[in-house]
């Protein structure tokens, strides 16, 4: 498909030869930061689904530790006849020691801790809860009570989410700019190079259409071979990634961005990197043919 | 016409070609044959003065245009400019390949005129292992393969032997014969004094017309 009958010796130019490499190097790049996109927004999204739908009930701590003021109680009563709520428990003590555990230790007792007392609440997602409603029911009866929907939270990930997808976007950009850049330098040096042969095409009555043809898919070629490439080494470096996820091998911080867990869609979206490379290629070169061969008379 | 700011080359000419006529264009070294046929074949723009081709006015005519009119223009380059890495066949066969004219009669086209011009046996040789000659008569069937309406030979007999250069002369008469203008350029004095054909003469940039000495010995 790609063996087209080239009138001008573009193969044998040294001048091209880097080419690939290049458009190697920058699939590379864009392939890591395009994966990178990829997990970050397949986490934030997990996130989202797993916190949409659940509420959490925050009550100010009880003097002296004491839990016997009945605030849970009214609070639960609230919750459990507000429509829209499915499910309300009070997180008890062993679980907020649990959550406590890695900051103080085993060993201790939740119920001696002047503690905010919490209450899990899972709320139908399709019918909705008045938020603020509740919120000012739940503080009439028991003030202090605060209710959190993560929203705050979520945002702040969302918010630094899209940052980076913007880095990604722009290093994607940048990458494309300079391969573009790297292709019309190589199809300029081409043309300089076979000058005589190009006059030749055009004197005996070529359309530029048809010399630059001759162009596009040496480029195309070049830039599909370089993105194979570029894609290989970056598959081979997600791989190493995942499995230093998998065991372990990078310190916990890591794995709070699941390793590679975006849906596998996305990941043949990585596939067309090869392909888009080669057209961007093909697509540059065209153009910078045309434009030098209108100097021609 | 002049190249960049450099010296006038061509100056005052007026001329015009005779659907049909031969002409050979005559000149010493750097007198501005090779000028004149570039504007012929419409590699170079005149600076100044107009330039009617098959009842189109070049400067006028829009460049998406301009292919169609190359087409009908056969040139025979004095240095050949023959494509090094293709071979003798698919040098002879691209002004029919830009064309986008069928393979099948490119095959049969192409190697018949190879034949006539004696390359039969080299089809499949490059361009730098054929001889000056033979790469000219590459050259001239390249030129001449489409049977082009007017046809331009830069010294198109400069490196062949006598013989050959005769046949050649006698292909381009048969495709005068068929309706070809043809324009010569040659320093052969004996080869125009041969043929009955008028001459021009280039010399100090202008341009004279002249006619042979002799009649045809053909």
């Amino acid at each position: 498909m790609l063996r087209a009958r080239l009138d001008l010796p573009l193969e044998r130019d040294g001048s091209v030869r880097f080419l690939p490499w290049i458009v190697a190097l920058m699939v590379y790049l864009a392939s890591l930061a395009l994966a990178g996109t990829l997990v970050v927004r397949d986490a934030v999204e997990r996130w989202d689904r797993g916190l949409t739908g659940t509420l959490t009930v925050e009550l100010p701590a009880a003097s002296a530790g004491s839990r016997a003021d009945g605030a849970v109680e009214l609070a639960l009563k609230v919750l459990r006849t507000t429509p829209g709520v499915v499910r309300a428990d009070p997180v008890d003590a062993r679980r907020t020691a649990a959550l406590l555990e890695p900051w103080l230790g085993k060993d201790i007792d939740a119920e001696d801790l002047p503690l905010p007392r919490l209450i899990d609440v899972e709320t139908e997602p399709r019918v909705g809860v008045d938020l603020a409603a509740l919120g000012q029911r739940l503080a009439a009866a028991v003030p202090g009570a605060q209710l959190d929907d993560h929203r705050r939270w979520l945002d702040r990930v969302l918010r630094t989410a899209l940052a980076l997808e913007i880095v990604a976007g722009m290093v994607v950009a940048l990458v494309g700019l300079a391969a573009v850049l790297a292709v019309v330098f190589a199809t300029r040096t081409g043309l300089a190079v076979h000058h005589g042969i190009v006059e030749v095409l055009h004197l005996i009555g070529a359309r530029d259409g048809y010399i630059a043809r001759q162009f596009e898919w040496h480029a195309l070629r070049l830039g599909i071979k370089g993105g194979i490439a570029g894609l290989l080494l970056a598959t081979a470096t997600l791989v190493g990634v995942a499995a230093a996820a998998q065991v372990g091998a990078i310190d916990d911080a890591v794995r709070v961005v699941p390793a590679l867990s975006a849906p596998a869609i996305d990941w043949a979206l990585l596939l067309l990197l090869p392909v888009v490379a080669g057209l961007v290629a093909m697509l540059t070169a065209r153009i910078t043919v045309l434009r030098a061969l209108k100097r021609l008379p | 016409m002049r190249y960049g700011a450099g010296p006038e080359i061509l100056r005052d000419i007026t001329l015009r070609l005779e659907p049909g006529s031969f002409h050979f264009l005559t000149g010493s070294s750097g007198a501005g044959k090779s000028s004149l046929l570039k504007l012929m074949y419409l590699a170079e723009r005149p600076s100044r003065g107009l330039i009617s081709l098959f009842d189109r006015d070049i400067a006028t005519t829009p460049r998406r245009e301009m292919p169609a009119l190359r087409r009908r223009i056969g040139v025979v380059f004095q240095d050949f400019r023959l494509i090094d890495h293709l071979s003798a066949f698919d040098n002879a066969a691209l002004p029919l390949r830009v064309a986008g004219v069928d393979e099948n009669q490119i095959k049969e086209h192409v190697t018949e005129l190879l034949s006539w011009v004696g390359l039969g046996d080299l089809l499949a040789a490059k361009p730098p292992t054929l001889s000056g000659g033979q790469q000219q008569r590459v050259a001239i069937a390249r030129a001449v393969i489409r049977r082009p309406n007017l046809l331009l030979a830069d010294e198109p007999t400069g490196n062949v032997d006598e013989e050959l250069a005769l046949r050649l002369m006698r292909l381009f008469e048969e495709l005068n014969r068929l309706g070809t203008t043809l324009v010569i350029a040659t320093h052969n004095q004996s080869l125009v004094d041969r043929f009955d054909h008028p001459h021009l003469h280039l010399a100090n940039g202008e341009l004279h017309t002249g006619r042979a000495r002799k009649r045809s010995v053909l």
